[in-house]
């Protein structure tokens, strides 16, 4: 077993619904069951965002509901993943341009990963989420290299602060 | 020894005196330092008084003491004329003749009247250090009262009027002066209770004053019962002396029944929960150093003769009982000093239950169930106190905020919680101890004892879930205020407040050294015994034949009640923070606790009361 | 020293061997769902996906006691399993319990709260019935060590039958399974108490969970005594019971499940005393 291979094998997805026809959202349930079975993945539905790793929304954003789209994406921990799930997330399908919509859910919050169709099959959902699997790892390592970063401690001889920068360039203006 | 038994009755009746004299300022001064100097005394006594101490009065005394319980009778006589209750009324004129009876007919009482020994010393210690805090406390709490200032000083006077009874109700031999005695205490609380003046106030007087008379109607059968089944006079002592003897048991029924009242058992709770309309020092008072410890006090002093009678069954039965009903009654409160008040009478019974037990260890479980509930109680009710005074608060629903403008009261009152109930305090010791020693006395009363350990575990799992229902709105807090910042409450109040918590503190870390060398002794006395065996073992504490493994008590005291603590003071950096969830909505929402309502059943748990204290009498008649 | 061995290993591996519990138990209970289910070592994979995330709180002392609920479910197994007074172990696992309600309590979020009241209350449900169990176990044994139950001879499940009907009646209520899982009912209030925990600190209450597995087992075991082989097997027994359990049965709301248990488990247990003291 590759220990670092664990981060692809454990993602939990936050499942939440901007305002579509719940067509999505039924396909997303079919994944649940057992003909699809994305827990063999170590997929878990969690319903909350804080402890989610990924945020699969269906539907366009609607006046009403982008709001707490930007809340429950920024109560999820780093490193995290958003997948627009259907043609409604993406661009605002067949609701775009109406008066209470927005349009894709890309106008609000980063979105990583476009899922098309209306409304997504089973299949392509596992497929949009497996690809936000790598993504994650990036993510994931990103992070960790940023906090490497953090706790490497700083060479004072290299550093150059602006005093040092101003001297030196200062024979060469005059 | 005299002289200083003496000062501890006299002393704080001439500051009583005092106080309704002195201007303000003296009576602070004269408060704070007789405060002072009863704790010194009573500390010196504890540690001087080893084998018990006689002593007796002139005659005279014995006629004052007649015409003092005459008048005391008449007063309430009065007070029952005056507000027109029945009640009060036709206890008096019972306890009248019944006090006109004795004195015709008994002879006059030949032996000492007072005997100071351990176990008084023990009560003494209690008594001053816990009311002298009080006290001081009061200075500041009944400034801020809206009375006249004649009234504030006539509280102070009752305070220390009402320490000095009790100093001489826990040193007197004689029934009949312990008669007296009761009976003042019963006094000091009516006028307590009825301080506030209200229609509420006083209603719940006459309450408390009725139930208690039954006590002292309970004590003069009992003297009654001494001298008609010739056993001779009335006396602590000589009951002890007769134990075994046939006849002996209706009068030790009948002094439990009186202590069981005192002790606020049911269906007599209602005078103590009754008593939180007035001040509250005098809750504090009446819960932690006087009045219910009274209840303790004289289970102990008879122990040695009630146990393994049928009375003390019945006893352990109903206390059983009242634990688990008390507790679940508490549950159902949202009343920040009823739920206190509900957990006192569970833990009186706790202490009750032990006594009446009466083996070496459940004593000593007794002893440091007394002290620890003493000064965690106090120190709950002068938050208490300081939550109504200084932040406007009386309902535990609406303290959910208290974390975050007044952490230091939210500390302390977490403090008082878990000295109530976490392992290693004493509390924890003394429930455990019983379940352990109830286990161990069940060979010849097995489903008592059995049915008594289930009460007793129960009570102490609702209790405990109580206990954390409060501390859970204590700890309560947004991500805003993570930092805590501690709020001033004035020099009265905190400084207080900071000797309790010292109080605790030092007793959690004496624990082992206080159970050998304190309690241990204490309980000899009120066993008659030389002495108990305690060992220290390696890292177990043997009590007899019950072992008390302290390392898991150690690692429990730095797991549980530090987490807590720790808990408010930690803060975490370099970590991102969020808002609560609440599926995106952005709502500031007001929380409360949860209760259940049991008033359907109270009734019931009454009803069963009334049945235990008939059937208490029936046993004893038997 | 052999006699401590087994016990100390149990205890440094017990979030070992509950997360392989945890594991198989999943898989169980998709194959009994007919589907595949996640390997056996997906508990593994999400404690250590969960230590990459970056920490996030609500506030300090909402995570600490998560933290603390766990080294002190862990202090209350390892009393139990190094044959510590049972009274105590139960006492210190309602605390550690108390804990994690305390942590819900803590923070202004509904569902923590809601989860915390019903925590409190199957804390109410199944306590009772526990110590009654002890109280059982002592007045057959003599003892409320349960290191001395561990050699007892006979295994105390003849002696009393209806205590551990009563116990397999109460475990689902204290692992959370179903009928009885309102504590951290996912559908209505998304996890009750371990909601505002996240990344490491919501790490601190999953392996938690693992640790209570282990803890429900070791009392199960107590029922065998001596005999390795009936714990075993009522071990294994009662690990399909439970999940069984949890796959065909819906949810109750509190107030069945307070009555249930107070209602039958309690009077089993209470009946299964009177018998024992009476023989």
């Amino acid at each position: 077993m590759k220990l670092a291979s664990y981060r692809k094998k454990s993602p939990w997805i936050l499942h939440y619904n901007a305002g579509g026809c719940n067509g999505c959202d039924i396909e997303i349930l079919a994944c649940l069951g057992p003909k699809y079975d994305i827990e063999r993945f170590g997929m878990i539905n969690t319903g909350n965002p804080k402890q989610s790793d990924i945020l699969l929304v269906t539907g366009p954003v609607t006046k009403r509901s982008r709001e707490r789209l930007v809340e429950i994406y920024a109560q999820m921990p780093e490193p995290k993943v958003v997948i627009s799930c259907g043609a409604c997330a993406s661009t605002g399908g067949v609701f775009r341009g109406m008066y209470n919509c927005e349009g894709g859910i890309d106008q609000y919050i980063p979105v990583d990963v476009y899922v098309c169709g209306c409304g997504t099959r089973p299949e392509q959902i596992i497929d949009g989420v497996v690809q936000a699997l790598g993504i994650l790892e990036k993510k994931t390592k990103e992070l960790e290299e940023s906090v490497r970063l953090k706790k490497e401690a700083v060479n004072e001889g290299k550093q150059l602060n602006r005093r040092n920068i101003a001297d030196e360039i200062k024979p060469l203006l005059s | 020894m005299f002289p200083y038994i003496a000062s501890l009755f006299i002393l704080p009746l001439v500051v009583s005196g005092l106080l309704l004299l002195l201007p303000k300022t003296a009576a602070r001064v004269l408060v704070i330092a007789s405060s002072v100097a009863l704790s010194i005394l009573s500390l010196y006594l504890f540690l001087n008084v080893d084998e018990p101490f006689y002593f007796g009065l002139p005659h005279y005394v014995n006629e004052i003491v007649a015409g003092a319980d005459i008048l005391l009778l008449l007063y309430f006589g009065w007070v029952a004329f005056r507000k027109k209750s029945l009640l009060v009324g036709v206890m008096s004129v019972l306890q009248l003749g019944g006090l006109l009876y004795l004195l015709k007919t008994m002879p006059a009482a030949e032996s000492m009247q007072f005997m100071v020994d351990k176990l008084s010393t023990f009560m003494f210690l209690l008594i001053n250090v816990i009311s002298g805090v009080i006290a001081i406390y009061s200075l500041k709490y009944i400034d801020e009262e809206e009375c006249s200032s004649f009234r504030k000083k006539y509280f102070l006077s009752i305070l220390f009027w009402f320490i000095a009874v009790m100093n001489l109700i826990v040193s007197s031999d004689n029934l009949e002066y312990f008669f007296l005695f009761f009976e003042l205490t019963t006094l000091a609380s009516f006028l307590f209770i009825g301080f506030r003046k209200d229609k509420e106030s006083v209603n719940n007087a006459l309450t408390a004053l009725w139930m208690n008379q039954i006590g002292g109607l309970a004590i003069l059968a009992a003297i009654f019962f001494i001298h008609y089944n010739g056993f001779g006079e009335g006396t602590f002592t000589n009951l002890l002396a007769n134990t075994g003897a046939t006849g002996i048991l209706l009068p030790l029924a009948l002094l439990s029944v009186a202590a069981l009242i005192k002790g606020a058992q049911m269906p007599f709770s209602k005078w103590l929960l009754g008593a939180m309309v007035a001040p509250t020092p005098v809750s504090a008072l009446l819960h932690s150093s006087t009045m219910v410890k009274i209840a303790p006090f004289i289970i102990l002093r008879l122990s040695p003769a009630l146990r393994d009678t049928p009375v003390a069954t019945v006893i352990i039965a109903l206390t059983g009982f009242v634990f688990i009903a008390a507790a679940i009654g508490a549950l159902s409160q949202d009343n920040f000093k009823r739920i206190l008040a509900h957990s006192t009478i569970a833990l009186l019974a706790l202490m009750i239950m032990m006594g009446a037990v009466g083996t070496p260890v459940t004593i000593v479980a007794a002893l440091a169930l007394i002290m620890f509930h003493g000064i965690s109680k106090c120190m709950l009710f002068l938050n208490a106190g300081i939550l109504e005074r200084v932040f406007h608060l009386k309902q535990s629903s609406d303290m959910d905020r208290l974390g975050e403008i007044g952490p230091f009261t939210s500390l302390v009152i977490t403090i008082g919680f878990m000295s109530l109930l976490l392992p290693p305090f004493g509390a924890f010791i003394g429930k455990w101890m019983s379940i352990e020693t109830l286990g161990a006395m069940t060979a010849d009363k097995k489903i008592l004892g059995a049915l008594v350990m289930v009460a007793v575990a129960c009570g102490g799992a609702v209790l405990s879930l109580l206990y954390f229902k409060v501390m859970g709105l204590m700890i309560a807090r947004t991500g805003e205020s993570d930092k805590l910042k501690f709020e001033k409450t004035g020099p009265i109040f905190s400084g207080t407040i900071y000797v309790l918590i010292g109080l605790i503190i030092l007793s959690i870390i004496g624990l082992p050294w206080l159970v050998t060398e304190y309690f241990a002794p204490v309980a000899a006395t009120s066993l008659n015994v030389n002495e108990i065996p305690v060992l220290t073992e390696g890292w177990n504490i043997y009590i007899g034949p019950i072992k008390l493994p302290l390392v898991p008590l150690l690692i429990a005291f730095f797991l549980l009640p530090v987490t807590i603590i720790t808990a408010m003071f930690v803060r975490f950096k370099n970590v991102d923070r969020a808002k609560e969830y609440m599926c995106g909505e952005k709502v500031n929402y007001t929380f409360s606790s949860f209760y259940f309502s049991t008033d359907k059943a109270t009734p019931y748990f009454y009803a069963a009361g009334v049945l235990f204290f008939i059937s208490l009498i029936i046993v004893a008649l038997i | 020293m052999n006699d401590y061995l087994i016990p100390v290993l149990l205890i440094v591996l017990a979030p070992i061997i509950g997360g392989l519990v945890y594991g198989f138990e999943r898989v169980v209970k998709a194959r009994m769902q007919r589907r595949i289910g996640p390997p056996l070592l997906q508990p593994f994979y999400d404690f250590l996906k969960l230590a990459d995330k970056r920490k996030m709180i609500v506030h300090s002392a909402h995570a600490f006691l998560g933290i603390m609920h766990f080294v002190s479910l862990w202090f209350a197994l390892g009393v139990l399993l190094l044959g510590g007074d049972l009274i105590l172990v139960i006492f210190l696992h309602l605390l550690s319990t108390a804990l994690i309600i305390l942590a819900g309590y803590s923070t202004r979020s509904v569902f923590s709260h809601l989860g915390a009241n019903r925590t409190a209350i199957s804390v109410l449900a199944y306590e009772p019935v526990l110590i009654i169990i002890a109280v059982s176990i002592f007045m057959i044994t003599g003892t409320f060590e349960t290191g001395a139950v561990y050699l007892w001879d006979e295994p105390l499940l003849y002696k009393m039958p209806l205590a551990f009907v009563a116990l397999l009646l109460i475990l689902p209520i204290k692992l959370k399974k179903s009928p009885f899982d309102v504590a951290e009912a996912h559908q209505e209030v998304t996890g009750g108490v371990e909601l505002e925990f996240s990344g490491l600190f919501y790490e601190a209450v999953y392996t938690a969970k693992w640790l209570d597995y282990v803890f429900c087992y070791t009392l199960v075991f107590l029922f065998a005594g001596s005999n390795i082989l009936l714990g075993i097997g009522l071990i294994v027994f009662t690990f399909f019971y439970l999940n069984a359990l949890d796959n065909s049965s819906a949810r109750v709301n509190y107030k069945q499940m307070l009555r249930f248990s107070l209602g039958v488990a309690f009077s089993l247990a209470f009946i299964n005393l009177l018998i024992n003291i009476l023989s």
